[in-house]
């Protein structure tokens, strides 16, 4: 699972390197999509700050 | 700035982030500092940003690329300072310190910086002109920082099915999950 936004990168690099910039930017954008729900998922605590 | 020197600063630019890349890599082999989840959330986070420079030095700089470029970052440094406030309200750190800092205040300083050069760098509207023919010194250097960058990707997925399994990480990661002995739990994304 975790691993999963790297090798979304990894597609879009190589879509890129094939001058498939329409499919590099989607794999771009599903894979900071990724990110941000594994991310999600790991700040699950509340931080005590007295800001 | 002509779009020969805007695809070198890019080069440059895509340098440092493989380097910072490697430089993680070497801490976890090296000195055994296995990343924690939030560290490898940050990886990913250097090479959104990254991409963002290889569309530029592959299809020619344009907004769009500088955008991806900061977005990643601002993803990443969001991952960043929720580590760096994590640790500070339970008032631990995790992994090894450089210079002072922790990894993770390292990668938000990082971030910054890349939001910050990818802002200075859209102001020069010049680059995004058509391009000349490119000397060869100038395609060299952007071929091998992408290519770098995509294996650095690649390496990443491996290590962290290694670390990992399929699954989620382990808060405080103890040993490579991978050469556990239900290895085949492991890549169900099941700890045995």
């Amino acid at each position: 699972m975790m691993s999963l936004p790297f090798l979304l990168f990894a597609c879009g690099l190589a879509a890129a390197w094939t001058r498939q910039r329409g499919a590099a930017m989607g794999f771009w954008v599903a894979g900071v999509l990724v990110l941000l729900a594994l991310f999600r998922f790991h700040a699950t605590d509340v931080l005590n700050l007295g800001l | 700035m002509t779009a020969n020197l805007s695809r070198l600063l890019n080069a440059l630019g895509l340098v440092a982030i493989d380097t910072v890349l490697v430089l993680a890599f070497a801490d976890q082999l090296w000195f055994r500092d296995l990343p924690c989840p939030l560290c490898i959330l940050q990886r990913v986070g250097f090479i959104a940003a990254g991409f963002g420079i290889a569309l530029n030095l592959m299809f020619g700089p344009r907004p769009s690329h500088y955008g991806l470029a900061i977005l990643g970052a601002v993803a990443g440094g969001v991952v960043s300072a929720r580590q760096i406030l994590l640790n500070i309200a339970h008032n631990s750190a995790y992994g090894n310190a450089v210079f002072g800092l922790h990894l993770y205040t390292w990668a938000l300083l990082l971030f910054a910086l890349i939001v910050v050069g990818s802002a200075i760098m859209l102001q020069f509207e010049q680059q995004f002109a058509a391009t000349d023919v490119l000397p060869s010194r100038l395609k060299v250097l952007p071929v091998l920082a992408v290519a770098l960058l995509a294996t650095l990707a690649l390496g990443n997925v491996i290590s962290t099915l290694a670390i990992c399994g399929a699954g989620l990480c382990p808060d405080n990661p103890a040993g490579y999950m991978i050469f556990n002995d239900n290895l085949s739990l492991t890549l169900l994304g099941k700890t045995p």
